[in-house]
């Protein structure tokens, strides 16, 4: 049992001022090295807890606390780790997920909110957090007509801080950009990673799809709107290093396939791949499990199997450790090194969400595109 | 007597203007500003910090301009940067199992004497190998300084003039941070060395590092793992046997008290000097007379304040 939980009952039952006392001076859910300890207080036929972890089973069932209405759950956790989770209440044969009230941590995605279970040791990075030493960059935008989808496309484009039109800048390309900027703090990411000399100042084109789960799964039209239209877009309008190794493209998810697709359809048009928890689902033997979604993802992914070249010339890629995704991550390294591509191949205690590629932006990004922080001192 | 004051970056509290205004200075206030390369001479900032008019020397568009003009002298340029660089890469191929040897040795545990002279031992090396590399650096200098002089260069030498017009007209000179290997080259190619040693001169970061006769890069907490300090050059000499470390507090493990110990060792006899935010250093021809907010890193890696004997 959780310490603090045994502490509770250190002198019997524990009474309402006590249970009030112990809810308001805690930090939930109440961690110590290697587990987590999960609290829900109210009243319900059953509590489970539901986390957003692959290959895993997802719900737990919660224990009442003898005397009390509070349920818990003691699970082990390694330190560090990160996961989303929500409660699912069962009253009169409902069902309904619900936030963690007890914990403040809560990360957003298109989908809605989760409530975060930090565990053990785990520390949100600093850069992440708005610096007030930090110069900011700037957001703006524009709209252009894609010849390939037949409509027009908006673009969000981060120039950095002391941004001039007399110098050239490298140019990163983002899928999910507008999630990126709302989920996954990218431009706070931005401006401290550059102030921090850890990335050159660069130019960042932020494209959103408005159909992703088609787009983003190996759609040649957005293969030919990212490597031609968008690149000749940004080429008319900022000052850019006509360079292949000072273009870089990124996704997650869906995101990773449709970029690792357009390396795929334009080798060498982009220099730096940045991919995160791609979706890279392929099929040894028979039709895969996962959807008809999936169909041209697999397609693409098995025939990249197939006939593997080198798209680029560094690779980042990352995935969490709790996602089923993992699999098709570690299978895809070894190939695309063989491919005589430099790789990084990061594996997180974290699942898929945006906090996890939120955290892995600095050693990515750094990598990818290393700052001159070895031979600046401002 | 020369007036010298080194100074930490200057953000996010500047303490230029009362730098500026001790030294009461005779003339007016030019600026090299190289360091901040394509982005040289946008002084508008740095005119309000200072609070007086300043004029920069534009040493970094005048060596473009020169380059342009003049091919062969870009060429030799080329052809020195090429041969720093590779020097460079083997230096570092020199330096990793050299360090490595002497932390493993700082940290092992043995008999208290034979352990001492082995590690005094590997120190030594280490700091040999810096020797060594210091005087790889010079054969090239001066190889290129000779064939230089051989060279017709004209708008090089009228820029180079000009220049040195500028600063013996002027009563103070500012030197900016920035990229401190294209600063230091900036300042060589101009020949603003001996110049500059006869100027009163407010430098900060990059370019207190430049006023040194040690340059060393170093950056204990960058992104992709630590890396080991490195000798770059060895820099105007103005200021000597101080090794200037701009944003030391980020930059430096202090926690790591056998790692910082080393870095102390390997650099003696030169003191290696903390240069932060609110740092001032202030010297007379040369010689420390007055610190504020700046320490030495001491022999056991720990902080101490800047003594001013």
């Amino acid at each position: 049992m959780n310490p603090q939980i045994e502490n509770l009952y250190r002198d019997g039952e524990p009474s309402e001022v006590t249970i009030r006392e112990f809810l308001q001076s805690s930090q939930f859910p109440l961690t110590e090295p290697g587990h987590v300890t999960f609290v829900f207080q109210g009243q319900a036929d059953e509590v489970n807890l539901r986390r957003w972890i692959s290959g895993f089973n997802t719900s737990l069932p919660m224990q009442t606390l003898e005397g009390t209405d509070l349920w818990i759950l003691r699970m082990e956790l390694p330190n560090k780790s990160r996961f989303e989770y929500k409660f699912e209440l069962v009253r009169g044969g409902n069902r309904e997920l619900v936030l963690d009230k007890l914990n403040k941590v809560v990360a957003h995605d298109p989908f809605g909110a989760n409530s975060v279970c930090q565990g053990y040791g785990y520390k949100r990075p600093a850069w992440t957090r708005h610096h007030p030493e930090t110069r900011p960059g700037t957001l703006t935008g524009f709209q252009m007509y894609s010849q390939a989808f037949e409509g027009h496309r908006d673009i969000q484009v981060y120039l950095p801080a002391r941004f001039r039109r007399s110098r050239s800048y490298p140019l990163l390309v983002v899928h999910d950009g507008a999630d990126y900027l709302r989920y996954a703090n990218f431009e706070t990411v931005l401006n401290n990673l550059i102030h921090r000399l850890e990335i050159p100042a660069m130019i960042v084109a932020m494209t959103q799809s408005p159909d992703r789960l088609v787009e983003y799964t190996g759609d040649t039209r957005q293969a030919r709107f990212i490597g031609e239209e968008l690149l000749q877009e940004m080429n008319s309008k900022f000052p850019l290093i006509d360079n292949h190794r000072s273009r870089g493209l990124m996704g997650a998810s869906l995101g990773g396939v449709a970029s690792l697709h357009t390396a795929r359809q334009y080798p060498k048009r982009f220099g730096q791949l940045l991919l995160q928890s791609g979706s890279f689902a392929f099929s040894d033997l028979g039709k895969h499990q996962k959807g008809p979604i999936f169909d041209p993802v697999v397609r693409f992914v098995n025939e990249y199997r197939k006939n593997p070249i080198p798209v680029a010339e560094k690779l980042y890629v990352s995935c969490g450790i709790y996602e089923s995704l993992i699999y098709e991550n570690r299978s895809l390294v070894p190939l695309l090194q063989a491919q005589g591509m430099q790789v990084n191949f990061e594996e997180a205690r974290d699942a898929h969400n945006w906090e996890n590629w939120r955290d892995r932006l600095r050693n990515g990004l750094s990598w990818l595109f290393p700052g001159p922080l070895w031979m600046v001192y401002e | 007597m020369v007036m010298q004051i080194l100074l930490g970056p200057q953000s996010p509290a500047p303490n230029l203007r009362q730098a500026i205004e001790s030294i009461q200075a005779d003339g007016p206030i030019v600026t090299i500003t190289a360091g901040w390369r394509d982005s040289e001479g946008e002084v508008e900032e740095l005119r309000e910090i200072a609070g007086h008019p300043l004029e920069d020397l534009m040493l970094y568009q005048r060596t473009e301009q020169v380059f342009a003009n003049e091919p062969a002298l870009y060429e030799l340029q080329r052809e020195r940067q090429e041969k720093l660089k590779e020097l460079q890469r083997l230096y570092r191929i020199r330096l990793a199992p050299t360090i490595t040897a002497a932390r493993r040795l700082l940290r092992t545990r043995a008999e208290a004497d034979l352990l001492k002279l082995e590690q005094r031992a590997a120190i030594a090396q280490l700091r040999a190998l810096d020797t060594h590399h210091l005087r790889r650096i010079q054969t090239i200098h001066q190889d290129f300084n000779q064939r230089r002089a051989g060279l017709e260069a004209p708008q090089a030498s009228a820029q180079r003039d000009e220049v040195h017009q500028l600063v013996k007209n002027a009563g103070l000179v500012l030197i900016a941070g920035g990229h401190v290997a294209v600063l230091l080259n900036r300042i060589r190619l101009f020949g603003l060395d001996q110049l500059l040693a006869l100027k009163p001169v407010i430098a900060w970061s990059a370019g207190a590092m430049a006023m040194s006769d040690r340059i060393v890069l170093f950056h204990q907490a960058a992104p992709q793992g630590k890396r080991d300090a490195e000798l770059l050059d060895a820099g105007l000499g103005i200021v000597r046997k101080r090794v200037l470390l701009p944003h030391a507090d980020t930059r430096l493990d202090w926690r790591n008290h056998k790692r910082m110990a080393l870095f102390s060792r390997r650099f003696s006899p030169a003191t290696c000097c903390t240069l932060d935010n609110g740092s001032v250093l202030h010297l007379d021809d040369g010689k420390i007379v007055a610190a504020k907010d700046s320490f030495i890193v001491t022999r056991t890696g720990r902080k101490r304040a800047v003594s001013t004997v």
